[in-house]
């Protein structure tokens, strides 16, 4: 009776067929709004974005610090600061050949990982070759090879920036042993322990010097460094002995040749080399240049 | 009395791995493991040595989570669900609760060693990184790290709520990986009681910086034989003498 006296409540009004989409709609605005919003942050630097990742590393006090940061991670983390390093070697690489930081996070990078082998030989190549700073890259060497006294890599790195820059081919020849007595060592160190004992810093020996870090390496970074150093070998190659037949050339005839050219056709040289870098050789005055800007070389 | 360990543990383990929990820690562990497959390329050379960085570290990382998140839950679960009241109203000793509870959680542990492990040597095999059984070594010494971590997990699950368990639990697993260096920083110090108090912790403080030889195993150097038997000991006595205190602590309890 009561049922029948009070007025049913109204039922639950049915939603529309649209109703129910309104929640997944109302999240992918979200998620598009996110998207949209992390763009205008991204916009403000995105050329900087990557330099700005290895930047950080900059703040780090050292490695020491990152050590007990990285709680049993540190040998991970080195691989993130391998990572990064890449990067950050890429990046000037491409722009400003710069490498202000690279001896800072190799310092970082091996006080995480004492035996990263693969981080000393590039760290000390690059900081040898493309920062100019073969001091430097010898201080990594050695601290690498206190911490890895088995390690042939690393007496080997030494002595062939030792014979390469600072010319120390005493130091070479000593840093070259230390390598060839070490297991799995090179069959090229006990050659280039020879060569440098002797003393010979001819264009041939830094050639295949090169070549054969070239061969001995997966890293593609470190090829790409061996192809810049080969073309420049080349070019300092040619270039003297271009200007040994000018001279020959001079003394014999008591002019200078009209051009290059000229030395080809006189038998002074069997052909003109060609320029690594697409130019050509040419004199100027009594001097063989080449036509390709130092600057433009690679 | 072994009939009934065992009947917790296994019915611990059951428990466990209807969880949620466990379900999501694996899968997150196995897709770290598997992003090194996007990482390679940029690694320069380096790929062996990445790839088996990222799959060992995520393994111990994952399996400490499960280690936490799960072992934190476990006697407080029991409690506040009242299960406890009818487990202990059998012959059940309290202590035998305990160890079975102990057990229960390695059994899981182990387990998911396992399927990390299976899974690292499919990404090895995935990522064309050579095969060796070295890692397993690395693997092994995880599980007694995890055996310490269990026990602290337990001890704190028989008095604190799940989230202060979990927290303290990941507390001790950091200041473990630091002992080491804290003792290093106090030999600088020119105070005589800083010197005495961070001998005191170095030795009562878990040392589990001891558990971790994946350097050693990625790098492939010989690791000494004696250190590693000394470290499992090392383990399995402390967590005993930890269960020991965890037991005491639920026995004072009134149920």
């Amino acid at each position: 009776m009561v049922e029948e006296l009070t007025p049913r409540p109204p039922g639950p009004v049915r939603p529309g067929p649209l109703v129910g989409l309104l929640p997944l709609v109302v999240v992918i605005w979200g998620f598009v709004a996110v998207y949209l919003l992390q763009l205008a942050i991204d916009a403000g630097g995105q050329a900087r974005q990557r330099e700005k990742a290895v930047e950080e590393m900059m703040y780090f006090p050292s490695g020491r610090f990152m050590r007990p940061a990285s709680i049993e991670y540190q040998v991970l983390a080195a691989d993130i600061v391998w990572l990064r390093a890449v990067q950050y070697y890429g990046y000037h690489l491409m722009t400003d050949r710069k490498y202000e930081w690279l001896g800072h996070i190799f310092e970082i990078l091996t006080e995480l990982d004492p035996r990263f082998i693969g981080a000393y030989h590039f760290g000390a190549l690059t900081l040898a070759w493309d920062a100019n700073n073969p001091d430097e890259a010898l201080q990594l060497l050695r601290l690498g090879m206190r911490r890895n006294p088995t390690s042939w890599q690393l007496p080997f790195d030494a002595g062939f920036i030792t014979y390469m820059l600072t010319r120390d081919y005493e130091m070479a020849a000593r840093y070259f042993r230390i390598a060839a007595e070490l297991p799995g060592a090179w069959h090229v160190t006990q050659r280039w322990a020879a060569v440098a004992a002797g003393r010979a810093g001819s264009f041939e020996v830094a050639r295949d010097m090169w070549l054969e870090i070239y061969q001995g390496t997966e890293n593609r970074r470190i090829r790409e460094l061996a192809v810049r150093q080969l073309r420049a070998v080349k070019v300092s190659q040619d270039t003297a002995r271009l200007q040994e037949a000018v001279n020959r050339f001079r003394e014999d005839r008591g002019r200078l040749p009209v051009g290059l050219a000229e030395l080809v056709r006189a038998g002074y040289t069997v052909s003109l080399p060609e320029e690594p870098y697409g130019g050509r050789y040419y004199l100027e005055a009594d001097r063989v240049r080449s036509s390709t800007p130092a600057r433009e070389r690679d | 009395m072994i009939g009934r360990i065992r009947a917790i543990a296994l019915n611990t383990f059951r428990e466990a791995i209807r969880d949620k929990v466990l379900l999501t820690l694996i899968v997150f562990a196995v897709l770290v493991m598997a992003s090194a497959k996007v990482i390679q390329p940029l690694a320069l050379g380096e790929e062996q040595k990445v790839v088996q960085d990222l799959g060992l570290a995520a393994l111990t990382l994952f399996c400490v989570l499960i280690a936490v998140l799960v072992g934190g839950r476990l006697v407080y679960k029991e409690v506040e669900k009242r299960t406890i009241y009818i487990v202990l109203a059998k012959p059940v000793r309290r202590w035998e609760f305990i160890v079975g509870k102990y057990f229960g959680l390695m059994t899981v542990l182990a387990a998911s060693v396992a399927v990390m492990g299976a899974a690292f040597y499919a990404i090895l095999l995935l990522t064309g990184v050579p095969l060796s059984a070295y890692p397993l070594i690395a693997m092994v010494m995880t599980v007694f790290q995890l055996a310490i971590l269990t026990a602290v997990a337990i001890l704190f699950s028989t008095f604190v709520t799940p989230i202060a368990s979990a927290v303290f639990t990941f507390a001790v697993y950091l200041v473990g990986h630091l002992t080491r260096d804290l003792r290093l920083l106090a030999a600088m110090s020119p105070s005589p009681v800083i010197k005495a108090l961070s001998q005191f912790l170095y030795y009562v403080l878990p040392n589990l910086s001891n558990f971790n030889v994946r350097g050693e195993v990625v790098h492939g150097v010989a690791l000494d034989p004696g250190a590693l038997v000394l470290s499992a000991l090392y383990a399995l006595v402390y967590a005993a003498t930890l269960l020991l205190v965890a037991v005491a602590a639920f026995s004072r309890r009134d149920f």
